[in-house]
């Protein structure tokens, strides 16, 4: 019942293990780093799939030498050697199919992962920018409402409003470049959604 | 039958672990090619699933008063597999294979004929249980969509009209199979109480990975048909408590509680009721809109929507896409924060760390155990109230 096991990888050893240290969940959250936690998982488990088939394998083995030191080998085979031979091979063809769908499953996993960290990071961006855009519109409004020159005597209600509008419009204006703004990064981010959606495979 | 003798012998064969499992699906298939296709392609959770189902029954041999209603309870579940009464003796076949073939040198005939008995008794239990169940209502309910909307890119909200009735208690789930993965079935809450029409709304969350959220999110259609089992779940209301009522939902905890906000609202005179709703970010509180209109008509209804990365800014300031009045925090901070819970019945469904941690809370802040009930869902996404138990087959 062997599996494919990618040739070269590094086995984990008991050690590994034993010493295996994780770091602290990033700012926010409780316990440890759950990325680095799953990545440890992931290595335990590939190491317990490949020694099971590899004990599978040996159990085979000893049943094979077994049969060959009793002088059974060689004979034709018998009807219950047959189904058990079939049984065996249905195994291993499940186990393939099993491990081409965890494999699938935690491909999309990860992918997704990937993409909602993506997601979060440009979404904090753009909050972060958008603050910004406001910020210095209050601070751009607060500058031209303090050089409006104080009106002399006679008060010069046409140009304090004027400026009034002016500053309105601007701020309106800024408003909707705002919106634009944010509206074309979730388009983004739509599109980005989408693009994966229909992606084949 | 010599129990202690079934008991060591399940120990020895149990060492080989998941082994054991795969053997007898091989042994199974190879017998009885046509009921590989009552599965699904992937084996891994049903093997777990296998082996849990049998290492209970096993422990639980003597044990009549608590392993009777448990095979009863698999055996109704496995009519909506299309498993009949003919398959029974195909897989009792199979597993006696099984175990003789790990048991090795030390199978002997008794070992043989007391599995034998063993299993004919299990099987005739869920057999029976099947047949009582069967004149009463279907194997399993046919569902038609007939709205589905994306609430966020890993949250849908979605209807269906079922083809014939199906009664059930608000806050209670069924195991639902789409035909866009077939054979693969989970847990879903119903999000409403029973309509007259026979529609019922149901809440997903899409779990990075998994194949059947991922699917009801983002492919589900209007007009597909879905298959739903008969209902189950604990998480149901108390109709003889005069109390005021606290409903906590985390994500989509939310549906259940719904169905239950809704049979409260069919009272003459509703109780007080407090639903926190909450969620890690402010856009994942996916109902809240509608839950807003409820309040409005609902004066007995105080909704407080929770987030973590609620903006707790200056008052006025602008807030991207912030709905009003989400209070910043942990759900089950901002609930024990936010008065006496003493007089109260609790209702409480999310994710395992959120239940714990609010039923504990309120446990420390003087509700009486009994009156807190709660459910939590595996991973975010699919409750199963009944542990594995639900989907062995």
């Amino acid at each position: 019942m062997n599996l494919p096991v990618p040739a070269g990888a590094a086995r984990l050893t008991p050690n590994e293990v034993l010493s295996a240290a994780f770091g602290r969940a990033p700012l926010g959250r409780r316990g440890l780093d759950e990325e680095q936690v799953r990545e440890f998982l992931n290595r335990v488990e590939m190491e317990l799939r490949q020694s099971l088939s590899e004990r599978a394998a040996l159990t085979d083995e000893v049943a094979r030498l077994r049969d060959r030191l009793s002088g059974t080998d060689g004979e034709a085979v018998k009807p219950q050697d047959a189904h058990l031979q079939a049984v065996r091979i249905l195994s291993q063809a499940q186990q393939t199919a099993d491990r081409y769908v965890a494999d699938a499953e935690r491909y999309t996993r990860d992918l997704a992962g990937e993409a909602r960290r993506q997601r979060e990071e440009i979404l904090a961006d753009a909050r972060s920018k958008a603050v910004q855009v406001l910020e210095d519109a209050h601070r751009q409004a607060a500058m031209a409402a303090a050089t409006v020159e104080p009106p002399r005597g006679g008060v010069d209600m046409d140009t304090a409003e004027r400026e009034l509008d002016y500053i309105r419009t601007s701020s309106r204006v800024y408003r909707t470049h705002l919106r634009a703004y944010l509206e074309a990064l979730l388009r983004n981010v739509d599109e980005w959604e989408k693009s994966e959606s229909t992606r084949p495979g | 039958m010599d129990v202690q003798r079934l008991k060591d012998n399940f120990q020895h064969v149990g060492q080989h672990g998941e082994e054991v499992a795969l053997f007898f699906y091989s042994d199974l298939f190879v017998r009885n090619p046509h009921l590989r296709d009552m599965f699904p392609i992937g084996m891994g959770g049903q093997r777990d699933k296998l082996l849990g189902a049998l290492v209970r029954i096993v422990s639980q041999v003597d044990d009549l008063p608590n392993l009777v209603p448990f095979l009863q309870q698999l055996g109704r579940d496995h009519r909506k597999f299309s498993v009949v009464e003919s398959h029974y003796p195909e897989v009792g076949a199979s597993l006696i294979a099984t175990l003789r073939y790990f048991s090795g040198t030390s199978w002997t005939p008794e070992l043989e004929a007391d599995w034998s008995a063993a299993y004919g008794l299990v099987a005739k239990t869920m057999v029976e249980s099947a047949n009582e169940e069967a004149p009463i209502q279907p194997a399993w309910w046919n569902a038609q969509v007939v709205a589905h909307e994306r609430r966020r890119f890993d949250l849908a909200v979605f209807r269906v009209v079922c083809d014939q009735p199906l009664s059930y208690l608000p806050g209670q789930s069924v195991a639902v199979e789409t035909r866009l993965r077939p054979r693969a079935w989970r847990y879903l809450s119903m999000a409403n109480a029973p309509r007259p029409d026979n529609s019922i709304d149901f809440h997903v969350k899409l779990v990075d990975g998994g194949p059947v959220s991922s699917a009801l999110v983002r492919d589900l259609q209007v007009g597909d048909w879905l298959r739903l089992g008969s209902p189950i779940g604990q998480l149901v209301l108390d109709q003889r408590s005069p109390r005021d009522i606290l409903l906590v939902a985390g994500g989509t905890g939310l549906a259940p509680v719904k169905a239950i906000l809704e049979q409260l609202g069919q009272r003459a005179n509703p109780p007080r009721v407090h639903l926190f709703f909450g969620a890690p970010e402010v856009d994942a509180l996916y109902d809240l809109e509608d839950l807003g209109k409820r309040a409005t008509t609902m004066p007995w209804l105080t909704l407080v929507p929770v987030s973590e990365a609620a903006d707790a800014g200056a008052d006025g300031s602008w807030r991207p896409g912030q709905p009003p009045g989400v209070r910043q925090g942990l759900l089950p901070d901002v609930v024990a924060g936010y008065g006496n819970w003493h007089g109260h019945d609790a209702y409480v469904c999310g994710s395992a760390a959120m239940v714990e941690a609010t039923v504990h809370r309120l446990w420390r802040l003087g509700v009486p155990q009994d009156r807190i009930r709660y459910e939590t869902f595996l991973t975010g996404q699919l409750g199963n109230p009944l542990g594995n138990q639900g989907e062995v087959r």
